[in-house]
């Protein structure tokens, strides 16, 4: 297999959207697909500037249509490989279960072009700093040798473990080549410490953002401290101890005693169901209500972008 | 089977049932509820339509967008704008929505501005978004194809990428709007520690306490979709938040009959239980379950018991020269 040109290989039975490996209709199709793109792509550059908004809202009703029939499309029961549909709806259901791994598939490819068009932002941006020797461009000499070495060593080691040396054993340090040594130094010996170091300052963070939250200036934020604190002591099983038993003493052990509410625990637990929890699900449907009519709206292309006014 | 949507049932064979608890069983309810809001949306879309005198309650937060801009301009620094670690999705589409009305104002007084972004997609589209906004306040001069920028796609590297242009750059208003997941304490704590004025909204909800901790006005929840209505005006937009209001109402309505009803229910008792199968036995008296309620049923319903379908199949393929390589 092509290591640059990887063709998935399918179990039959094969679908509209699959044909076997190396199959001269496998090339028919990738070749139609290819002219159809191209076609598209340039029909898109000839048309006038008024179709462009109508050609892009078509495309995304179109796409956002397969979307909703893999959603609402009823599925069908208990089919196994090689299974025909019964009727006009299964064959739709049928074709819309196939086709929807291979429409994620067509994301992630997009997803890895527009990936090109970040990295040639981060080249632009860096390689002007250098030749303009503005401040700090030592910085980025680093970053763009950074990014430059990571592809090498990325690539080499991929290329090392999945093709040239597919059968040797690399759970067994002594098989490291050269290549696969470096990208372990560089990606975990380095990249996932300075992870793991830029997550640790998020604690010294929270600390200085929870010290100006919860100084008393007014009304709201005097309710916010108290709750916060009564949480933070029934989490302290020391505290939570005392509280019980400075209860359990007060109500002689009797569980159904009124009183029995208030130990620390209790009160804690009182404010998460009572409170928390029914103010997170009320944010929660906002943005659920929100992200649909967001979504609807993007789907029809009734949105301008950039706020237009 | 239900009367309403017979190719949308999930088939639940009972034997026996209690008068009526078939149609409970209904997991075409979801279905139902996601229409009603899309129905809700669009017919309020079409009544907005050339009513210009819809209300819309003051949100501070959006308020105090040009008064960011304002200090930005007066101090001569960026105004950074960050529309979160997410995919091209609603969620960042909304956020570029209301940075391309931060960049309106921002290029009306010549104000620097930045935009970094931690995905490829979100930042191809910023690019042709804020390049549009100049274009179309006729200062296309003033657009500097640098000042939108692809960060980092690994979270933390966003994070370190984004505080250092905030420590840099010195940047006197920052606004974070978009999906927000651990980095977003160490944005608004280093903007925080510059002095920057900081108008920022997540929707995830683990990440909302830390911006109103750290940042000057959050937009919480709903109102970050509500945003673009409320600075824009358009009508499609704020009849869209019409009809998501009543959406909302329809949900209060649910969960107080709902509430209501389950009340009632979990206080009856039964002499049946619903065994696998879908048919029912006989059991001593007992209070009903929470699972057996109306509500329950509606909202959360079983699993349809698997039944199998006999289909014919197809022939066998020809094996392909390469096949399975």
């Amino acid at each position: 297999m092509n290591p640059f040109l990887a063709q998935a290989t399918y179990d039959p039975p094969l679908t509209f959207w699959g044909r076997a490996s190396g199959s001269g209709e496998l090339w028919m199709m990738l070749g139609v697909a290819l002219l159809v793109g191209f076609g598209l792509m340039f029909a898109m550059l000839q048309a006038p500037a008024r179709m462009r908004r109508p050609i892009v809202a078509t495309f995304t009703f179109l796409a956002g249509l397969f979307f909703v029939l893999a959603w609402l499309w009823p599925k069908a029961q208990g089919r196994e490989g090689g299974d025909l549909p019964r009727d006009g709806i299964e064959a739709v259901g049928f074709w819309v279960e196939d086709a929807t791994g291979r429409i994620g598939t067509m994301a992630t490819v997009l997803s890895a072009f527009l990936l090109g068009l970040g990295a040639y932002s981060l080249l632009r941006i860096h390689l002007g700093r250098i030749v303009k020797k503005q401040t700090d461009w030592a910085f980025s000499v680093v970053l763009l040798v950074s990014m430059l070495a990571m592809m090498v060593v990325g690539y080499g080691s991929w290329y090392q473990q999945e093709f040239s040396m597919k059968d040797t054993d690399f759970g067994n340090r002594a098989n490291w080549t050269a290549i696969i040594t470096a990208k372990d130094f560089l990606f975990d010996g380095i990249l996932q410490k300075m992870d793991g170091a830029m997550f640790s300052i998020i604690a010294f963070y929270i600390m200085s953002a929870a010290y100006r939250a919860f100084r008393v200036r007014s009304v709201e934020a005097t309710i916010l401290l108290s709750t916060a604190l009564i949480i933070m002591l029934s989490l302290l099983a020391v505290v939570d101890m005392a509280s019980a038993n400075f209860i359990a003493n007060f109500t002689g052990g009797d569980k159904n005693h009124f009183m029995s509410n208030f130990t620390i625990s209790e009160i804690a637990g009182f404010i998460r169901t009572a409170f928390q929890s029914p103010s997170i699900r009320a944010i929660d449907f906002g943005i659920g209500v929100g992200a649909l009519a967001m979504g609807l709206r993007l789907w029809l292309s009734l949105d301008k972008a950039g706020g237009s006014s | 089977m239900n009367l309403f949507i017979p190719w949308l049932a999930q088939a639940t064979p009972v034997k026996d049932p209690i008068v009526g608890t078939q149609y409970y069983h209904l997991g075409w309810v979801m279905y139902l509820v996601t229409l009603l809001v899309v129905g809700f949306v669009i017919f309020n879309i079409s009544r907005a339509k050339g009513n210009t005198n819809l209300f819309i309650r003051r949100i501070a937060g959006l308020n105090a967008i040009d008064e960011a801009i304002g200090r930005a301009t007066e101090m001569g620094k960026p105004v950074l704008m960050v529309p979160g670690l997410g995919a091209l999705n609603a969620i960042s589409v909304q956020a570029l929505n209301i940075f391309g009305y931060v960049s309106r104002t921002a290029a009306r007084f010549a104000n620097p501005i930045r935009l970094c972004c931690g995905d490829a997609a979100v930042y191809t589209v910023a690019q042709e978004v804020i390049r549009d906004v100049y274009q179309s306040e006729g200062f296309g001069d003033r657009f500097d194809p640098d000042s939108v920028r692809f960060v980092s796609d690994r979270q933390f590297a966003f994070a370190a990428g984004v505080s250092g242009i905030i420590l840099r750059e010195q940047t006197a208003a920052t606004f974070f709007m978009g999906e927000f997941f651990a980095e977003s304490l160490i944005f608004a704590e280093t903007a925080n520690s510059i002095g920057a004025i900081q108008v920022a909204s997540s929707t995830e909800i683990t990440q909302t306490p830390f911006f109103i901790a750290a940042c000057d006005y959050v937009l919480i929840g709903e109102e970050f979709y509500a945003a673009s209505a409320y600075l824009t005006r358009q009508p499609v937009l704020v009849g869209s938040l019409i009809g998501q209001d009543w959406a909302k109402m329809a949900i209060m309505a649910s969960v107080l009959v709902g509430s209501i009803a389950n009340t009632v229910q979990l206080n009856q008792t039964t002499t049946q239980e619903r065994v696998g199968d879908g048919t029912y036995k006989e059991v001593p008296a007992r209070k009903l379950k929470p699972s057996e309620t109306v509500v329950g049923m509606i909202f959360a319903p079983d699993d349809p018991p698997a039944f199998e379908t006999k289909r014919e199949k197809e022939a066998a393929p020809e094996s392909a020269p390469g096949a399975g390589n």
